[in-house]
C-alpha cells in the first residue's frame, strides 16, 4: 500500500468522507449491539427518535449542544494557528465562575445590563485562564498542551473547593438542604437569559450567541490580516517571523481568544441553563475534550463546529432521555467515540491519494 | 515525477566510483534507491552478481551498502557510539544488553584506523558538522559496509577538511570497499574517483576514467553543452552610499554561545558583497540578525544610516531589508499556503492589499497573477499551495517578493542550492539585476565557485568572525581555501 | 508510631500512586517512542471493567483468578492502544485529537460503562482482590511496616516493572532503538530500525501497563466496578510522565507524591488539622508546571524534555 500527497482536493471529498464515515461508524455500532444481545436497528431509531425528531427533542438537542459550539469553537480558534490548548474544560469553569459571581452579583440590575455583565466576565473569566498558557508558551516556549491540561484539573478543584468545602460567596449556605448537600447559590431571574421559541423549537440565547461567534469567527479567519497571520504563523512559524509578524502577540491573541469562548460556554451553561455553580455536573459532562473532537471533525470550519455540535449533542441528548434499564448505557459514548475514529481515519483520504500496489 | 529514468552503471570493488551531475540530475534518488528508501519502478539493482531487491533501509545495511546523507541522520542526544551501534545486528550490536565499552573500544579502534578523530564518548550536539560527519562514516565502517555512498560529502567541509576526507576514502578503498562519491564539484570528482559516472536528467550519459577525463570534458557532458565558465564580467556599476553597515556585531547561536563575533562589514548600493564560508561558521547567524529574525548582542547594525534596534523582523523589513533565507520551504514560504498568500506574505500589512483591518482579495489575485507571469513561474495558478512548486519555481516567488519591497539591501543566503542549472542562472541574474538598479547585495554561500562568479567583494567567515576580506577580481581559490580554514588572516 | 500521618500519608501514598504508576509506565513507553497517548484514562477504564469481569466469572483458586483478571485488562487496554497506534501510525491522524477520542469511546459514559452495565457489574463486591501478602507481625514493623510490607502483590511487581522498564530504556539494545525512534525516527529509519514497528509495539504495551493500571482500581483500591471508577486517575497519569521527565525511577517517586497528596488532606483531618483537600490537591499539577517551565531552556530540553518527534507522524517518503 502506498500513500501519497493529493496535489489537489476534490471539493467533493470533503462532503463524501465525513457522510461515509458517519455510516461506517453506525455500522460498527451496530456490531457492538449485536454482540452484545441487542437489537441494533431498534437502538438506533429509538436514538434518532430522541435525539431529532419526538416532540421537543430538537430543543433538547441544542440544549445538548450549545455548550459543545462553544468548546468546539473554542479548539477551532486555537488548532488552526497549531496551538493546542486543551484547556477548554477548565476555561469553561473558569467562565461559569466568573460568570455565575457577575449574574449573583448584579442582581436587581435590569436584565439586559446581568446579560451583558455575565457574557462580559464569562469571556474574561475564560481569557484569563487560557492567558497563563498563553504567556508561558510566548515566553518559554512551554508546551501549552500539557499546561492547558493541568490548569483544567486546577480549576476543576478550585471550582469544588468553592462549592463543597468554603463558605464562599457562591456557595448556597441558607435553609436546611443546603447544609447537607453543598450546592452553588441560585442564580436570581434576572440573570436567566432570554430564549425564543419558533415552532415549538426553543433557541437558548447561549446557541444564538454561538452561532454570533462562529460568524465572527469565520469572518476573522478567512477576511482579515489578523486571520491571514494566524493562518501563516500556523502553516510556519518561522515564516511568520520572517514576514515580521508578532508571534509572541499572536499567540497571546489567539489563546485568549480561545479561552473567551470557552468560556463565554461556561456563562451560558450559568445563564442558560443550570442556574447555578454545579461542580459535578460540569466535571461529567467533559464539555471541553468533546469540543475539541467536535472541532476534529468539523475539520475547523466554524459553521460546521456548530452542525457537528448539534450532532454530537443530539447522541448526548439522547442518552439522557433513554437512560434507563431496557437502553444500554454508554451507548452514546460508543458512537461518539466510532465516528470520530471513523472521520480521523476518513481524514487520510481527503489529504492523501491510497494506492493499492498487489 | 521520474528523478531516475534508466540508469546503468557499475561499480567494481575497491574503486572509488562518482557520480558527476548538477543538481536534480537525480544523484540523490538512486542513492536513495540504493539504500532502500525509494523503491524503484522498473529495473535492477544487481550486487556482487546477485540481483537484489530493497524494500526497506535494513535490506540494503543487510547487503553491505551504507549511505552517508546530506543532511546527517544521526541522534543529536545520543552519544557517538550509541549513534554507531544504532540498528546493528551483528558482533557486539547483536546482544540484548548494549555492551557500552566494547562499543566505544570499538568506535574508537576504527576512528584510529582511518584517521576519523573524533570522542566516542561526546553527544551529537556538541560536535561540529565536520565531526559529525566523521560520525556518519563510522557509523558505515562500523556495519562494516562494502559498499559506501557519500552524499555531496564536502559541502560542509573546507578545502583543507575535505583533503582529508579523501585521504579517508582511499584508505576504505585501499582495504577493497566500494565508496560512491555524489557530487557535482568537477575538480572533486578529478581528485578522488578512478572511474565517474555523469548523469543528466535522471539518466545516465557516460562512465568514464577520472584520469582520462578534464574538468571542461566532464562539465560538457554533464550540462550536455560547454558551459562557460569564469568570472563576473568585470564591469561593474557606480557604487553608491553605504547602504549596511555593521560594527562589531555579536549575536547568540542556537545554542546561547556567541555565534556571530565582532563582524564589521560594509556594503554600498549597487554591489554584490559575497561572504564565503564553511557551513557553521556563524554565516546563517549573521544573516538572520542583519534580518531581524536574532537578536543583537553587542554592536550595531544600519541600514541606511539608520541604527536598527535588532531582533526584530518587522524593523528590518520596514528599513528596507530583504531577505532570500537558507530554508526556502519553511522559512521563505508557508508551504501550505497558496502562491498568492505567499507573494502577499510581507504587504499583507500595506494599502493597497488591506484596508484596515481587512484583505482585499482582489487585489492580492492580480498581484499574484502579475508576479507570475513577469517571473515566469511554472504553476497552474495562484492558489497552487506552495509546497508543489519546484525548487527553482518557488525561489522566484521569494525573490519577486522580496524585490517588491523596494528594498535597499538584498540579503541572500545560499539562494541557488538545490536548484538545476537554468534555476542558478535565474536567480544569479535577478541578484544582478538587484545590484544594478542601486540595491547592496549580501550574498551567502558555502560554493567558492559561485562567489566568484558573481560578487565584487568577498569576506571569509571562520568561526563567526570575519578573517579577511577580498577583492573577487584577484582573490585565488587556495587563499580563500585557507582563510576559510581559519588559516588567513586581516593581512 | 505507625498511626503517625507521616507514615499513613506515605503508605496511602503508596496504594493511590500504584494504578498512577503502571498507567505512567506504559505511557513513557509509548512517548518515548513518540506516540502521545491521551487515552490513558480510557484504557484504564477498560482495564478496571474487564478486570473485574474476568474475577467475576472465572473460577479458581485467588491467585490463578487474579492472575487471569491482569491478564485481561493488558490485553483489553493492548486493544484499545491498537485503535489509537492504527490511527496515528498508520493513518497519520492527529495524535491530541485521538487520544482525545480514545477517552470518550472506552471511558465513562463510553465502552467501559457499557460494558460494566451489560455484563452486570456495578456495585458488587469483588470475589477476589490483592491483599497484603506479608504477615501481619510484619506489617507492624515501625514505620516500614505499613509502607513496604503492608502492601499488595500489585505494589511490588510494579517496582520490579519499575526497574525492568528503565534497564530496558537504558541498558538494551531495544531500548536505545526505541529511544532513537523517538528523538529521530529518520535516522532511525536510516539505520534499519522499523519505525512503525517499534511504535506500534510499544503503544501496545503501554495501553496493556494501562489496562493493569485500571485493574489496580477495580481489584485492590475500590474493590468493586462502579462506572467513571478511576476518576481522572488516567490524565494524572500523563501529567506524572512529565514531571517525571519520560524517566521510570521519576515515576515512581511522581506517583506516590501524586498518591500521597490525594490522601494527605484525609489523613491531617484526622489529626485535627482541617485543610481545603482540594486547594492542597492542586499542588502536584501546579508543580509540573513549574517544572516543565524550569526545563524550558533549550539545552535543559535537550536532557529532560519530551523525546524530539513527540506527537509527530513520520513519512518516509515525503519530500
Amino acid at each position: 500500500m502506498r500513500i501519497e500527497r493529493r496535489l489537489r482536493q476534490p471539493w467533493w471529498l470533503t462532503v463524501v468522507v465525513p457522510v461515509v464515515s458517519i455510516a461506517v461508524a453506525f455500522v460498527l455500532s451496530g456490531f457492538v449491539l449485536f454482540l452484545t444481545g441487542h437489537p441494533p436497528l431498534k437502538s438506533f431509531h429509538r436514538i434518532l427518535d430522541a435525539a431529532f425528531i419526538a416532540n421537543g427533542a430538537l430543543s433538547e438537542t441544542v440544549i445538548a449542544a450549545t455548550p459543545l459550539a462553544f468548546t468546539g469553537l473554542a479548539a477551532a480558534v486555537a488548532f488552526r494557528m497549531n496551538l493546542f490548548n486543551i484547556g477548554g474544560e477548565g476555561q469553561l469553569y473558569a467562565g461559569a465562575i466568573t460568570g455565575a459571581a457577575i449574574g449573583l452579583l448584579m442582581a436587581g440590575s435590569p436584565s439586559p445590563l446581568v446579560f451583558a455583565g455575565m457574557i462580559a466576565a464569562g469571556a474574561a473569566g475564560g481569557a484569563l485562564l487560557a492567558a497563563i498558557p498563553a504567556l508561558l508558551r510566548a515566553f518559554f516556549s512551554t508546551n501549552e498542551i500539557i499546561t492547558s491540561l493541568m490548569l483544567n484539573y486546577v480549576v476543576a478543584l478550585v471550582l469544588e473547593y468553592l462549592i463543597f468545602d468554603s463558605h464562599s460567596y457562591l456557595r448556597d449556605t441558607s435553609g436546611f438542604e443546603a447544609s447537607v448537600f453543598p450546592q452553588g447559590k441560585t442564580l436570581p431571574d434576572e440573570a436567566t437569559w432570554s430564549s425564543w421559541t419558533i415552532h415549538g423549537l426553543v433557541l437558548p440565547l447561549g446557541f444564538l450567541l454561538a452561532i454570533a461567534v462562529a460568524t465572527l469567527v469565520w469572518v476573522l479567519y478567512t477576511r482579515t490580516r489578523f486571520g491571514f497571520e494566524v493562518q501563516v504563523i500556523g502553516d510556519s512559524a518561522r515564516a511568520g517571523r520572517y514576514a515580521g509578524m508578532r508571534t509572541r502577540r499572536k499567540i497571546l491573541a489567539v489563546m485568549c481568544l480561545s479561552g473567551a469562548i470557552a468560556g463565554l460556554g461556561g456563562a451560558s451553561q450559568m445563564g442558560d441553563f443550570r442556574h447555578q455553580l454545579d461542580p459535578q455536573g460540569l466535571r461529567q459532562a467533559n464539555y471541553g475534550y468533546t469540543g475539541i473532537v467536535v472541532a476534529a471533525l468539523a475539520r475547523y470550519n466554524p459553521f460546521a463546529v456548530v452542525l457537528v455540535a448539534l450532532l454530537l449533542g443530539g447522541l448526548t441528548n439522547a442518552g439522557f432521555t433513554l437512560q434507563g434499564a431496557d437502553f444500554p448505557a454508554g451507548l452514546v459514548g460508543v458512537m461518539q467515540g466510532l465516528i470520530l475514529f471513523c472521520a480521523l481515519g476518513g481524514e487520510l483520504f481527503v489529504r492523501y491519494r491510497v494506492r493499492f500496489a498487489w | 515525477m521520474v528523478a531516475n529514468d534508466h540508469v546503468d552503471f557499475d561499480a567494481a570493488e575497491g574503486e572509488v566510483h562518482a557520480l558527476l551531475g548538477e543538481n536534480g540530475a537525480g544523484k540523490t534518488t538512486l542513492s536513495k534507491m540504493l539504500t532502500g528508501l525509494y523503491r524503484p519502478d522498473e529495473g535492477e539493482i544487481v550486487l556482487f552478481g546477485r540481483t537484489v531487491e530493497f524494500s526497506s533501509p535494513r535490506d540494503a545495511l543487510d547487503a553491505g551498502i551504507a549511505m552517508v546523507h546530506q543532511h546527517f541522520k544521526l541522534v543529536s542526544p545520543f552519544t557517538v557510539a550509541e549513534n554507531v551501534v544504532l540498528g546493528d545486528q551483528r558482533d557486539v550490536g547483536r546482544s540484548f544488553l548494549l555492551r557500552q565499552r566494547a562499543i566505544e573500544s570499538r568506535v574508537e579502534e576504527l576512528s584510529r584506523r582511518y584517521g576519523l578523530a573524533v570522542d566516542p564518548r561526546a553527544r551529537i550536539w556538541q560536535l561540529s558538522v565536520g565531526e559529525q560527519q566523521r560520525v556518519e562514516i563510522l557509523k558505515a565502517l562500523y556495519q562494516d559496509a562494502r559498499i559506501l555512498i557519500l552524499d555531496e560529502p564536502t559541502a560542509v567541509l573546507t578545502p583543507q577538511e575535505a583533503e582529508a576526507l579523501f585521504e579517508t576514502i582511499r584508505a576504505m578503498a585501499a582495504d577493497g570497499r566500494t565508496v560512491i562519491f555524489i557530487s557535482h564539484k568537477l575538480h572533486e570528482v578529478k581528485a578522488v574517483a578512478d572511474r565517474v559516472t555523469v548523469l543528466r536528467r535522471g539518466k545516465s550519459v557516460a562512465t568514464v576514467p577520472a584520469a582520462d577525463a578534464t574538468p571542461r570534458s566532464l562539465a560538457a557532458l554533464m550540462v550536455g553543452r560547454e558551459l562557460e565558465t569564469g568570472r563576473r564580467s568585470t564591469e561593474r556599476g557606480p557604487t553608491g552610499e553605504a547602504v549596511l553597515e555593521l560594527d562589531g556585531v555579536w549575536a547568540d547561536g542556537d545554542r546561547g554561545v556567541a555565534a556571530v563575533k565582532d563582524v564589521s562589514l560594509t556594503i554600498r548600493g549597487g554591489e554584490i558583497v559575497g561572504v564565503a564560508g564553511v557551513a557553521g561558521n556563524g554565516q546563517r547567524e549573521l544573516a538572520e540578525t542583519i534580518v531581524g529574525m536574532r537578536p543583537v548582542t553587542r554592536g550595531a547594525v544600519q541600514v541606511c544610516g539608520r541604527r536598527l534596534s535588532g531582533g526584530d523582523p518587522r524593523e528590518a523589513i520596514s528599513a528596507g531589508v530583504a531577505y532570500v533565507p537558507e530554508d526556502r520551504l519553511g522559512t521563505g514560504v508557508a508551504p501550505g499556503l497558496s502562491i498568492a498568500s505567499n507573494i502577499v506574505l510581507k504587504a499583507y500589512r500595506r494599502s493597497p492589499v488591506s484596508s484596515g483591518p481587512m484583505l482585499r482579495f482582489g487585489r492580492i489575485r492580480d498581484l499574484a497573477r502579475g508576479v507570475i507571469d513577469r517571473y515566469d513561474v511554472r504553476t497552474s495558478g495562484p492558489n497552487v499551495p506552495a509546497w508543489q512548486l519546484s525548487g527553482g519555481n518557488l525561489q522566484k516567488v521569494v525573490l519577486a517578493r522580496e524585490f517588491s519591497g523596494d528594498p535597499a539591501v538584498l540579503v541572500a543566503a545560499s539562494p541557488t542550492r538545490g536548484l538545476d542549472v537554468a534555476g542558478i542562472e535565474t536567480v544569479h541574474s535577478y541578484l544582478r539585476d538587484a545590484a544594478s538598479t542601486g540595491v547592496g547585495v549580501l550574498l551567502i554561500s558555502e560554493d567558492l565557485d559561485e562567489i566568484l562568479a558573481i560578487a565584487d567583494r568577498v569576506a571569509v567567515m571562520y568561526e563567526g568572525t570575519v578573517v579577511g576580506e577580498r577583492d573577487a577580481g584577484t582573490a585565488t581559490v587556495e587563499e580563500l581555501g585557507l582563510m576559510m580554514a581559519g588559516a588567513g588572516s586581516e593581512d | 508510631m505507625n498511626n503517625s500521618l507521616v507514615v499513613v500519608v506515605l503508605a496511602s501514598g503508596v496504594l493511590y500512586g500504584t494504578p498512577l504508576l503502571y498507567a505512567a509506565l506504559g505511557e513513557v513507553l509509548a512517548e518515548r517512542s513518540g506516540v502521545l497517548n491521551l487515552g490513558v484514562e480510557g484504557m484504564m477504564l477498560m482495564g478496571a471493567v474487564m478486570g473485574f469481569w474476568t474475577v467475576e466469572r472465572v473460577d479458581g483458586p485467588t491467585p490463578l483468578v487474579l492472575a487471569a483478571s491482569i491478564g485481561v485488562a493488558a490485553l483489553v487496554g493492548a486493544v484499545m492502544a491498537a485503535i489509537h497506534a492504527f490511527l496515528v501510525i498508520t493513518l497519520r491522524a492527529n495524535q491530541i485529537v485521538s487520544g482525545l477520542a480514545l477517552t470518550i469511546f472506552a471511558g465513562a459514559a463510553g465502552l467501559s460503562s457499557y460494558l460494566g452495565n451489560d455484563l452486570n457489574l456495578a456495585g458488587k463486591p469483588a470475589k477476589h482482590q490483592f491483599q497484603e501478602i506479608f504477615p501481619a507481625s510484619w506489617q507492624d514493623l515501625p514505620v516500614i511496616g505499613p509502607i513496604v510490607f503492608g502492601q499488595s502483590l500489585l505494589v511490588y511487581a510494579s517496582w520490579v516493572c519499575v526497574v525492568l522498564v528503565a534497564l530496558y530504556l537504558t541498558r538494551t539494545r531495544l531500548g536505545l532503538n526505541l529511544r532513537a525512534v523517538g528523538e529521530s525516527p529518520a535516522a532511525a529509519d536510516a539505520m534499519g530500525v522499523n519505525v512503525s514497528r517499534y511504535r506500534y509495539a510499544h503503544t501496545l504495551v503501554g495501553g496493556a501497563f494501562a489496562g493493569v493500571g485500571g485493574a489496580a482500581f477495580s481489584l485492590s483500591i475500590t474493590p468493586q466496578w462502579v462506572d467513571g471508577l478511576t476518576q481522572g486517575a488516567g490524565w494524572i497519569a500523563i501529567a506524572l510522565v512529565i514531571f517525571a521527565f519520560w524517566r521510570p525511577t521519576l515515576c515512581l517517586i511522581g506517583a506516590y507524591f501524586f498518591g500521597a497528596f490525594t490522601a494527605l488532606p484525609f489523613a491531617l483531618q484526622g489529626h485535627g488539622v482541617t485543610l481545603a483537600p482540594e486547594l492542597f490537591q492542586t499542588l502536584p499539577y501546579v508543580a509540573t508546571i513549574l517544572a516543565l517551565v524550569l526545563v524550558s531552556s533549550r539545552a535543559a530540553r535537550l536532557r529532560f524534555g519530551a523525546p524530539a518527534a513527540l506527537g509527530l507522524p513520520y513519512v518516509r517518503e515525503e519530500r
